[in-house]
């Protein structure tokens, strides 16, 4: 394992390494502090640039943008009540308060050191629970992977939200269905292809991604124009106040970055939990565990109510890794846009990545160190600067999120005919997000449906056509069972408040 | 009278899981494999019926009035501008071989820039082939060579002579 640090260390310490963690965490802040634009956007318009660069570096740069896309949602949040990003959200609840007050600074700094602490903290478990978890997944076959890409699509979609499980499972659904799209692996005949040769090789996944997130979004931001923050952005950051702490706020900080790491960290691991979830969490358990007094400085700008999201979010983001690299299943539509770019570098995320290519695993683990650093050393004395950024208006930016996307795409294949392809993809996003329906299920069912065909496929023929590899092997078992809850369980909530309310209602209607 | 947001949605999906079933049986078979416990078509079949399921449920499923109708879902959209800028990326996938990169670029930025309200000719111009350009070169250097069009060579105006 030493190895292995100090061969990640001396990949994550190049140069070129260290420039693109400084300018991944530099471009995903600026990004995330667009309104409309998330984390998926920021990843995916990174792709193209990163194919000219080792997997080592794609991936350095695309953790670096995440990071900072999470950070730049939290100004928003902070300085003018608008979350960029959903993992942000809770941070707004104390965040703006303090801004409110007159302590923008303070709380950009508080939000600085928590994601900082929480960041590194995580990158410590990490540092640990991947190689175990990658050592123990080695000995897994193919019903398990089989089972594990399950209990990763069920959870996605069971923790969607109220109302949205049905359609997180439609889209999940939706996704892999045009993974089957193109030649079958196996047999070698052509699915759903009509007969186009555009089609054979399949939809490209960074086509989807692109137009499903980045495209889509930056039409939706002028089909449904939102209000536009960033003129109220700019003004607030020239005004932060001071950016210091005191010996008292840092000692309250201390113990809610402890437990929001761990509670971050492993919420992340879950799949389809994440930063949104983790921070909603922490927030929640530190006003739980908070004494009557305290309690009631929560939603006013509280610093224990700021620090804890803000620790949770950036330890979720670590902890989603650890799937990722360790099994090679994303748990998230951030984590499931990596792996896209990962496959497409050659690099097949997984067991073996931490036995084959010890030198990706381990500098992206060590780059998330770097990439912490770099946020608080360099981002955050950075952020009045990014104002001026922040002015580009709207009529030049969104051409240029478009043209970026298209050329992304069209670099890879130099295929016109992907660009009418995204074209076409965009508009079917727009509709589905205009009817409420999530795309990140969509992504990860699309980049976990091929792989679980081949393992299913796999395990069928070497149980020889029998499910009972199904329950043969606990761990098996194990996972499908929880794959089953996951599923079940807020279906089940579901049916039982809605028996509850016509339950409720019988007597009115029985009373003449 | 207008239909829920997610019962249209609902309805949407299953059709798609009605036609995508449809066209399984359109998948050909390499021959014995029509026996085998997983073929091409098995995956495609379940998730048909799946998804059909899944769809089915939701539209008898008690309406969430919190979606509302779906004409309120599709009100007040500014329609107009997407449209254009679909047209332009679609001319830009025509012309990008043709006129080459530099040239298509340009245009669809500018037509982009245009479109979104920017009117003054000194921004709209300088910038759409300053940043094409700018990318260009950065393409160049990191070795991605992307000819100027194929027009010039038709033309004559360029060869692909040594």
């Amino acid at each position: 394992m030493l190895d292995g640090i100090f061969s990640g260390l001396s990949t994550a310490v190049m140069p070129i390494n260290l420039l693109m963690v400084a300018v991944g965490c530099f471009a995903g802040t600026f990004i995330g502090m667009l309104p409309g634009l998330g984390p998926i956007t920021a990843i995916a318009l990174m792709i193209p640039i990163t194919y000219g660069f080792d997997p080592s570096t794609g991936l350095i740069l695309m953790a670096g943008v995440y990071y900072g896309a999470i950070f730049g949602g939290s100004t928003s949040s902070i300085l003018i009540n608008a979350p960029g990003v959903a993992g942000t959200v809770a941070t707004a609840f104390d965040g703006y308060p303090m801004a409110q007050k007159g302590q923008a600074g303070k709380a950009l700094a508080i939000a600085a050191y928590s994601s900082f602490s929480g960041g590194t903290i995580a990158a410590i478990f990490l540092l640990v629970a991947a190689p175990a978890l990658a050592s123990v997944s080695l000995s897994f076959q193919s019903g398990d992977y089989f089972a594990l890409m399950v209990l990763g699509l069920t959870a996605v979609s069971a923790f969607a939200g109220k109302g949205q499980v049905l359609k997180a499972i439609t889209m999940t659904l939706f996704g892999i269905m045009l993974s089957t799209i193109g030649t079958d692996p196996a047999a070698g005949v052509a699915r759903f292809t009509f007969g186009s040769m555009d089609l054979v090789d399949g939809i490209s996944f960074l086509l989807l991604a692109m137009s499903t997130f980045a495209l889509s979004e930056a039409l939706l931001s002028i089909l449904r124009p939102t209000k536009d923050t960033r003129s109220a952005e700019e003004k607030a950051l020239k005004s932060l106040g001071s950016m210091k702490l005191s010996k008292e706020e840092v000692k309250t900080m201390v113990p809610v970055i402890g437990r929001s790491s761990v509670l971050g960290f492993f919420t992340g691991v879950l799949p389809g939990a994440g930063a949104t979830i983790a921070s909603f969490l922490a927030y929640g358990m530190e006003r739980n565990i908070a004494s009557a007094k305290e309690k009631l400085g929560f939603g006013k700008g509280s610093i224990r109510g700021l620090s804890a999201p803000e620790t949770a979010n950036n330890a979720a983001c670590s902890g989603s890794f650890v799937p990722l690299l360790t099994l090679g299943i994303p748990g998230s539509g951030t984590t499931a846009v990596m792996m896209g770019a990962l496959i497409s570098y050659g690099v097949q995320p997984g067991p073996r990545l931490f036995v084959e290519q010890p030198d990706v695993f381990w500098s992206v683990i060590i780059s998330m160190y770097i990439g912490n650093i770099v946020l608080l050393v360099l981002n955050l004395p950075l952020i009045p600067y990014i104002s001026r950024l922040l002015a580009l208006p709207q009529q030049l930016l969104v051409p240029f999120v478009l043209f970026f996307s298209l050329v992304g795409v069209y670099l890879v294949t130099f295929n016109t005919m992907d660009i009418h392809m995204m074209v076409i993809a965009a508009g079917i996003a727009i509709g589905l997000r205009l009817l409420n329906y999530p795309m990140a299920p969509m992504l990860l069912g699309f980049i976990l449906g091929k792989m679980m065909e081949e393992n299913l496929r796999r395990a069928l023929a070497i149980s020889d056509g029998s499910i009972s590899f199904l329950w043969e092997r606990p761990i098996t078992l194990v996972i499908l069972i929880i794959s089953i809850l996951f599923l079940t369980a807020p279906l089940i909530g579901n049916l039982r408040s809605w028996l509850a309310n016509r339950k409720a209602a019988v007597p009115n209607d029985g009373e003449l | 009278m207008s239909i829920n947001r997610d019962k249209f949605g609902a309805l949407l999906f299953l059709c798609l899981a009605l036609i995508y079933g449809f066209y399984v049986g359109d998948i050909p078979l390499l021959f014995g494999d029509e026996d085998a416990p997983f073929n091409a078509r098995t995956l495609p079949n379940a998730l048909a019926w799946i998804l059909g399921v899944v769809s089915f449920i939701q539209l008898v499923l008690p309406a969430n009035q919190e979606a509302g109708s779906l004409s309120n879902a599709f009100r007040g959209l500014k329609w107009g501008r997407v449209v254009i800028l679909a047209i332009l990326m679609v001319f830009y996938g025509l012309t990008i071989r043709l006129l080459g990169f530099p040239i298509s670029t340009s245009l669809f930025l500018m037509g982009g820039f245009y479109t979104l309200g920017e009117r003054r000719p000194l921004v709209l111009i300088p910038t759409a082939v300053l940043v094409t350009l700018a990318f260009w070169g950065l393409l160049y250097a990191m070795g991605i060579y992307l000819t100027p069009g194929d027009l010039f060579y038709y033309l004559g105006w360029m060869s692909n002579d040594a």
